[in-house]
């Protein structure tokens, strides 16, 4: 937290200094020549293994760009019943919530909003962490009410990202890149929703993330104990291989996988977000 | 911020850092200086629209070896990365290439390391602009240049180098950060 306080303080306090800097930076530095092209397969350093996961808002931002889908129909609140005592489900439920925030922001829904904050200090007051969210829940409903749309969806990347690294301190990495599985699903199975509404391939090609999967079927093979082996669990990781035999295999998404990733993403949510379909889970299964 | 306010303010954050990790972690008080730089360079383009994400990269670095950062972009987003370190005298370098290892780069900035009694900062960020061609990963390189021999000579990096107490001082590698930001 203090931290992201600092980096924030360092942000707003540099502000007039740095526009001032840069710009003469960029004059009187100019610009240095990147090669061309660099060999990826013999690179002489080091790859660096952190992963940093899109947060929904960034592939939002593409869909208007593609023509305004109708985002407060794809805003869906979580069922409300995930099992208090596994924080695996309760990881996932806290990322797809924020993720639920980002859908509420581009509906421009006050209200949700306001409910998202309530629902996220909830669930973090259930994972140990709420003196570390309130004051972000706090902000987002505060932002929210001043319909400070940008300050909202800075709010909600940093209420995950504070979650997250305070995860990351208490030794509990596994937790921390669930929230970012949680998110990414929830996402994801939104822009299937509206793509699948009004199919064109470049909207489709937002969904080519194959790197993303690989990472999220090693975040859930590296689960250690018996909470990387419950039937969510197990149905998450099949969910995820599924996801990237279409993706992995597609050269263009066609409209049938888009509804077939859809119908994966939203049985995998039903894990821990929504109530079960059974009819639905059953046909994605099938 | 005057030279000597930084100066106060590098060795309270080590202070600070010894007596977090004396403390068993009970206070996080660690601020990550080369992340504060890379979002410093971030900060002009908030005013243009970039969401910056809060996010990152970072690590420590031998000097000279390049870093490769995968990340996923998306087609119809323009992206800008920053990197930044906080090493007096060093200076760092960023380039973006796709998974070919084509070269990307739309434009880009490097600030050097301040001239002598440059009020600023003592680090150095970079940055690099682009437009992906196409929704897929793609391949950020961070590079961080520092002679530290050259260094230990500069008188303008006299104060800095090295720090009191074994607290900052070149043990072989220097500190390194990245962000980004999409609009």
């Amino acid at each position: 937290m203090i931290k992201a306080f600092s980096c924030h303080f360092n942000r707003r306090l540099s502000l007039g200094l740095a526009v001032t800097l840069v710009s003469g930076f960029l004059l009187a530095s100019g610009q240095e020549e990147a090669p061309a092209q660099i060999d990826l397969t013999n690179f002489p350093g080091q790859i660096v293994e952190k992963v940093v996961v899109p947060i929904p808002a960034e592939i939002f931002a593409v869909l208007d760009k593609l023509g305004e889908p109708n985002w407060g129909s794809g805003i869906a609140l979580p069922s409300g019943d995930v099992a208090a005592n596994d924080r695996s489900l309760l990881a996932l439920t806290f990322g797809g919530l924020v993720a639920e925030g980002f859908i509420a922001v581009q509906a421009k829904d006050a209200d949700k909003i306001q409910k998202i904050g309530r629902e996220v200090l909830t669930l973090s007051n259930a994972l140990g962490l709420t003196v570390a969210v309130r004051p972000h829940s706090l902000s987002i409903i505060e932002a929210a009410g001043d319909k400070d749309w940008s300050r909202v969806r800075d709010e909600l990347d940093s209420t995950q990202q504070t979650v997250r690294e305070t995860m990351e301190k208490l030794r509990d990495e596994e937790l921390s890149n669930l929230v970012s599985l949680g998110g990414w699903l929830r996402g994801t199975n939104v822009v299937t929703i509206f793509i699948s509404d009004s199919f064109s391939e470049d909207k489709a090609e937002l969904l080519n993330q194959p790197g993303l999967i690989v990472h999220f079927r090693e975040v859930l093979e590296m689960m250690e104990g018996p909470s990387g082996k419950t039937p969510a669990m197990r149905a998450i990781s099949v969910g995820l291989a599924r996801l990237e035999s279409i993706i992995g295999s597609a050269e263009i998404i066609s409209e049938e996988d888009v509804r077939q990733l859809r119908d994966i993403t939203r049985s995998m949510l039903e894990e821990f977000y929504y109530e079960k379909n059974e009819s639905a889970a059953g046909e994605a299964v099938n | 911020m005057t030279r000597y306010f930084k100066k106060i303010t590098r060795r309270l954050t080590a202070l600070l850092l010894v007596l977090f990790l004396a403390g068993g972690g009970i206070v996080y008080a660690f601020v990550n200086e080369a992340i504060s730089m890379a979002f410093e360079a971030a900060t002009p383009y908030v005013e243009q629209g970039f969401e910056v994400r809060e996010d990152t990269w970072s690590g420590e670095v031998e000097p000279g070896k390049p870093l490769l950062v995968r990340h996923q972009l998306f087609r119809g987003n323009e992206y800008w990365f920053w990197a930044g370190t906080s090493w007096p005298g060093a200076t760092v370098k960023v380039d973006i290439f796709d998974s070919e290892g084509q070269s990307v780069k739309l434009e880009g900035f490097v600030k050097p390391p301040p001239k002598k009694d440059a009020e600023f900062s003592e680090g150095s960020y970079a940055g690099v602009r682009t437009l992906p061609g196409k929704t897929a990963t793609y391949f950020v390189r961070v590079i961080v240049e520092y002679d530290h021999e050259a260094a230990a000579k500069d008188p303008k990096l006299q104060g800095f180098n090295p720090a009191v107490d074994g607290v900052g001082e070149f043990t072989g590698t220097v500190d390194w950060g990245l962000a980004y930001g999409y609009r």
